[in-house]
């Protein structure tokens, strides 16, 4: 029907949603609902400042005319994420798998994993700080008790789950115990653990943006950023840390489901999806 | 609830024997006893005068079901045997290389299962099993679930490298032409719970082709035979539970 290819259609009207709310969000931020009154405005910049004043704050916190650049905030902030993630998921998946694979140990343990995963984690904040202080080792902490179950739930459930007639066919090819644990439980398993890393990486910089709530400038942050922000009433900053978290958010997602992808090549529904 | 009952029958060194009956007559619970994977709850399973306990070595298991490992290439599904045992570098190189040629695998060393169809697949199965040179093949339904095409195909390949190695094969199948064409005596077994109703020693010569085979009276006479007595099993009502006398399942092999 269209002249138009369908996919510069769908960026061309996701291009104009952008642009108009940008453009409201900086027009109805101007005009004042009531004329000559202060401070009523259709939108209140207090609350949600408006884009100009956004850029220039950013271009301020991105210069070196501050201690703390922006910058150096978002660096922390993805450091303490990837290392919270990288502890979580490869403790997440060692537990996993060895309590996967021993019945009785799955068993005797199942109220205490699901006590610690039924308490929420934000309610550690304080705890973790009183023990691990302030800095990104907290941050990192408190990451690590959320990566933790996601990835260690998944990799429970995968390694529960692998074919026995796959295992008996490694018998029958010779296989010992530790050949049949490497070429057959593990590689299964994987895939579950796989599925489990992009809902990780999110909560990971979730667990860390909490903790930097409370970490104070030495954790740094853009928690603390946001945080700051609070104290000091100014909206315009709260936004480009937002933004900030926002880009970080996709970007990292977008670069585990790279990684999943193609640890996964191998499954039907990941082919020719890269 | 009991598989199978008085179930007592030898294969011969290098002989190709096939078990038919109804679904759910035990067969492949036969199969799995002398596989090592369910233990009889009476008799014994014997393989060279040993008896069997766990899965013994030098025995290969093709099964029903696609065991081929999903996330394994061609070429490494069929290294598997080799790796277990230790082999590596250029012989193991080689030997995967010959297989491959052997089950007419080239130009997919390197795809995914997932990228292949059921016969391909199978294939795969079927030359990870020989590459390690097993002396017994245990082959439970393997090409079940394949259109006649393939499955004829297949029949013909397997004839071929059995005919090369001469394997001591148990074959499980329902399918009676399957039976005829590829084995050397057909075992047929009653409704559950199983019991031999007849063994019969297929008199037709090798090596056999796969299509003309069918049209030949030797065959005709063969499946009728069979047919005949394999018949009464789909045609009478399931019998309600086992009967009450005690069993012992003997079997012996080789």
């Amino acid at each position: 029907m269209s002249r138009w290819p369908e996919r510069g259609v769908v960026t061309a009207w996701r291009l104009a949603i952008f642009v108009a709310l940008i453009g409201a969000w900086e027009v109805l931020t101007r005009i004042k609902a009531v004329s000559r009154t202060p401070g009523f405005y259709w939108l209140d910049p207090f609350f949600i400042s408006r884009p100009s004043q956004i850029l220039r704050r950013f271009a301020y916190l991105a210069s070196d005319q501050v201690r703390l650049s922006i910058w150096d905030m978002a660096l922390s902030t993805v450091q303490s994420t990837l290392w919270g993630f990288v502890v979580g998921v490869s403790t997440g998946f060692v537990a996993g798998l060895v309590l996967g694979r021993n019945d009785r140990l799955a068993r005797i343990l199942e109220p205490y994993i699901v006590a610690f995963n039924s308490l929420p984690r934000i309610a550690l904040v304080p705890l973790i700080t009183m023990i691990f202080g302030f800095g990104l080792l907290a941050k990192v902490v408190l990451a690590w008790t959320i990566v933790f179950f996601i990835v260690f739930f998944n990799t429970f459930q995968g390694a529960r789950s692998v074919d026995a007639d796959l295992i008996h066919s490694a018998r029958f090819l010779g296989a010992g115990e530790r050949h049949i644990m490497a070429t057959v439980i593990v590689p299964s398993t994987l895939a579950w653990t796989f599925a489990s890393l992009t809902p990780s990486i999110s909560f990971a910089l979730i667990g860390v943006v909490v903790g930097e709530f409370l970490g104070g400038e030495s954790g740094g942050g853009l928690g603390y950023l946001i945080i700051q922000s609070l104290g000091t009433l100014n909206a315009a900053d709260m936004m480009v840390a937002l933004i900030a978290l926002g880009v970080i958010g996709i970007v990292l997602a977008l670069g585990i489901k790279q990684v999943e992808m193609r640890l996964l090549r191998w499954r039907p529904e990941h082919r020719g999806r890269t | 609830m009991r598989a199978v009952q008085d179930v007592s029958f030898e294969v011969r060194d290098r002989e190709f024997v096939a078990i038919v009956g109804p679904s759910g007559c035990g067969k492949s619970t036969i199969l799995n006893m002398i596989g090592g994977l369910v233990s009889p709850t009476a008799g014994r399973i014997e393989i060279d005068g040993r008896p069997v306990a766990g899965v013994p070595p030098g025995v290969g298991y093709v099964f029903q079901k696609d065991t081929v490992f999903p996330w394994r290439t061609v070429r490494r599904n069929i290294a598997l045997g080799l790796e277990y045992r230790g082999v590596r570098g250029p012989e193991l190189e080689r030997r995967v290389r010959e297989a491959i040629a052997l089950a007419g695998l080239e130009g997919f060393e390197d795809a995914y299962p997932a990228t292949l169809s059921g016969g391909m697949r199978q294939r795969v199965a079927l030359m990870r099993t020989l590459v390690v040179d097993p002396g017994i093949l245990l082959m439970d339904e393997p090409f079940g679930a394949l259109d006649t095409h393939t499955k004829l195909n297949l029949h013909a390949e397997l004839l071929a490298l059995w005919g090369a190695k001469r394997q001591t094969v148990v074959f499980v199948t329902h399918d009676l032409s399957e039976a005829i064409t590829l084995a050397d005596r057909v075992v047929v077994m009653t409704r559950r719970p199983g019991r031999i109703k007849l063994i019969h020693e297929v008199a037709l010569p090798r090596p056999r082709d796969v299509i003309t085979v069918r049209e030949t009276d030797a065959y005709a006479r063969e499946y009728g035979e069979i047919w005949h007595v394999l018949g009464e099993e789909f045609r009478a009502p399931a019998a309600a539970g086992a009967p009450g006398a005690a069993a012992t399942g003997e079997g012996r092999r080789r």
